[in-house]
């Protein structure tokens, strides 16, 4: 399972950008997913230099890819309208964090995570995740949205 | 409104799809049909087929890695950053429908070629088939074969020498050999796919056999292909021994019933006919052979590529299987008029700079290598932007050049290469003289039948 009650921080507190990417490193950290947070923090940032991560819509998706990552995560914040150097300049308050390791490991989680951004440029599901109000609600809408597993 | 888009990024995780997304919905939106075509982590999905591409109206890149690019040749596309086509998928979409065709002239021309080899059906789709899989052994065998006569004309007699060795590699013994069974085979091969092949190629070398040359070998593949067909269709066998049937069956009974077919039933007369064929070419001159040259080359100009064109080439191809050694005029008179109309086109930006725009001057820089290649497709861009004046214009050039060239007799071994096989030309001063006349009264024609652009 890329994402589990764990990955998710609902009002997550951050400061900015790399405060937020930090805090959600340690999440995955904690659960095992990566190995290294720093080298794993580093490769989110490199990717996020390339040009901004926040794709509009109030949604950022910050990724990387890098041996750091154990195995494929997913990992979901709310936070307060907060600064992400968006793509259509607006503030964004729902983040997407992807961790997927260097080494090719099977398709199937970027199925998942393609499937997922598709998702993420439709309305409704932009408001069903603005509304949850608990950890299980986050996954519960994933599952309903057949992206938990395919 | 068909559109067609690609999207990419380097990570390939998000972007790409989201663009994808983007883009289609914003097509959506405006009742477009839309297909795209993702380049992501997990490989290329959606893939835009030659078909997709041939119908789209217009394309749209949003892309930060390189993409195949050539197939777009010829469209209307937008090349943007991925991250546009989630700013503005609209916007894109309208764009893409006003831009520029992509490529140059030469890609453009690639692109019109093999869309209409696509397009190509039936019949003159396995016709076309054939000859295209036999064009590179005439090319290959009649240079071989031009080669032989620098050392002179019967120096291939002299066993063991240069000459010699050429000539029994482009020759009967050679490539000119295998050319009738690779048109049969290869027009069957369309007809029946792999199972025909060999029924095909078998019945060409009987048609050789039977001396009914180019014509025998179109008799040949057709019977074989349609034969190997019905032979698929109307003999069943159990499931296990299925597998029999393209490796064992088909091809046996169909080179049996071709070969016996055709030296029991159809070959003596088709051999007769491709006799009488080639003993009236032969003997033609003065006026009959001026009045083919000039029917020959307003074929060659009327649809540029298109199948009357190519008709009058494969007949030119034909006359070349009968001709071993000596040239055929009415190959050369077919190359000649087949140069004709991009030269002309070409001739006539740099002589009317006021009647044509940036875009046909730069075009016709390029029309000049296309028409000195046998490229006449190099005419289509011309000729699609102003048919009423180009295409009369284009035809009277050619034809002058086909009835000029058969009058100065030229002759020509081999099928293809323009100026770069004009070593291969028997009287090259008179081929000049008849490609020049040609390409100048193409181009005063089309300078003057234009009017000149406003501005």
């Amino acid at each position: 399972m890329l994402i589990n009650e764990h990955l998710v921080a609902l009002n997550l507190e951050a400061t900015s950008k790399e405060d937020a990417i930090r805090k959600l490193a340690a999440l995955a950290y904690k659960e095992g997913r990566i190995n290294d947070q720093d080298k794993y923090i580093e490769s989110v940032l490199h990717r996020e230099a390339e040009y901004s991560t926040g794709v509009g819509f109030g949604v950022a998706i910050p990724h990387g890819r890098t041996n750091a990552v154990n195995e494929p995560v997913l990992l979901f914040a709310t936070v307060k309208s907060m600064d992400w150097q968006s793509l259509d300049g607006e503030p964004i308050d729902l983040i997407f964090m992807i961790g997927v390791p260097e080494e090719e490991t099977g398709e199937t989680h970027l199925r998942i995570l393609a499937a997922l951004s598709r998702k993420l440029m439709k309305a409704p599901f932009r408001e069903a995740l603005r509304s949850v109000t608990t950890p299980a609600d986050l996954i519960e809408v994933m599952r309903e949205n057949d992206l938990l597993s395919i | 409104m068909k559109i067609l888009a690609v999207t990419a990024c380097p990570t390939g995780i998000a972007h790409t799809y989201m663009a994808a997304e983007a883009l289609e919905e914003a097509a959506k939106g405006k009742g477009y049909d839309i297909k795209v075509e993702t380049r992501g982590s997990v490989g290329v999905e959606n893939e835009l087929s030659a078909e997709d591409i041939a119908s789209a109206d217009a394309i749209v890149l949003a892309c930060d890695t390189a993409v195949p690019m050539e197939r777009f040749a010829g469209k209307r596309l937008i090349n943007v950053p991925v991250a546009e086509a989630l700013k503005d998928a609209g916007g894109l979409i309208e764009q893409s429908l006003k831009a520029d065709l992509y490529g140059d002239l030469a890609d453009q021309v690639s692109q019109i070629k093999s869309q209409k080899s696509a397009e190509r059906k039936g019949v003159y789709k396995h016709l076309m088939n054939g000859v295209s899989f036999m064009i590179p052994f005439v090319v290959a065998g009649g240079i071989a074969i031009a080669i032989s006569f620098i050392f002179g004309y019967n120096a291939f007699e002299q066993e063991g020498s240069l000459a010699a060795y050429l000539m029994n590699i482009g020759g009967g013994s050679g490539a000119f050999g295998l050319m009738i069974p690779i048109l049969a085979g290869y027009i069957a091969f369309s007809i029946a796919d792999r199972p025909g092949l060999a029924p095909g190629m078998i019945g060409g070398a009987v048609a050789m056999q039977l001396n009914s040359g180019f014509l025998g070998g179109l008799v040949a593949g057709f019977l074989a292909g349609y034969l190997a067909l019905l032979i698929k269709k109307y003999i069943k066998l159990p499931k296990n021994l299925q597998g029999i049937m393209p490796v064992l069956v088909i091809p046996v009974l169909g080179t049996l019933a071709t070969g016996l077919i055709l030296f029991y039933v159809i070959g003596q007369p088709v051999a007769a006919i491709n006799t009488a064929m080639i003993n009236f070419l032969q003997g033609m001159s003065g006026s009959n052979a001026i009045i083919l040259g000039l029917i020959l080359g307003l074929m060659m100009a009327v649809d540029m590529g298109g199948p009357i064109n190519k008709a009058a080439y494969a007949f030119g191809t034909g006359t070349l299987t009968a001709a071993i050694g000596t040239g055929s005029m009415v190959m050369a008179a077919v190359m000649a008029a087949g140069m004709v109309p991009p030269l002309g086109l070409a001739l006539a930006t740099v002589l009317f700079k006021n009647k044509f725009t940036v875009a046909e001057k730069e075009a016709g820089k390029a029309a000049w290598v296309l028409g000195a290649s046998f490229i006449t497709e190099g005419a289509i861009p011309f000729a699609a932007a102003d048919p009423i004046r180009v295409i009369p214009s284009i035809m009277i050039g050619s034809a002058l050049t086909g009835a000029l060239s058969m009058a100065f007799k030229a002759t020509l071994a081999v099928p293809h290469g323009g100026i770069f096989v004009f070593f291969a030309v028997e009287n090259i001063f008179g081929y000049l003289i008849a490609i020049v006349a040609g390409t100048v009264l193409t181009a005063l024609l089309v300078g003057t039948l234009k009017k000149s652009i406003e501005g």
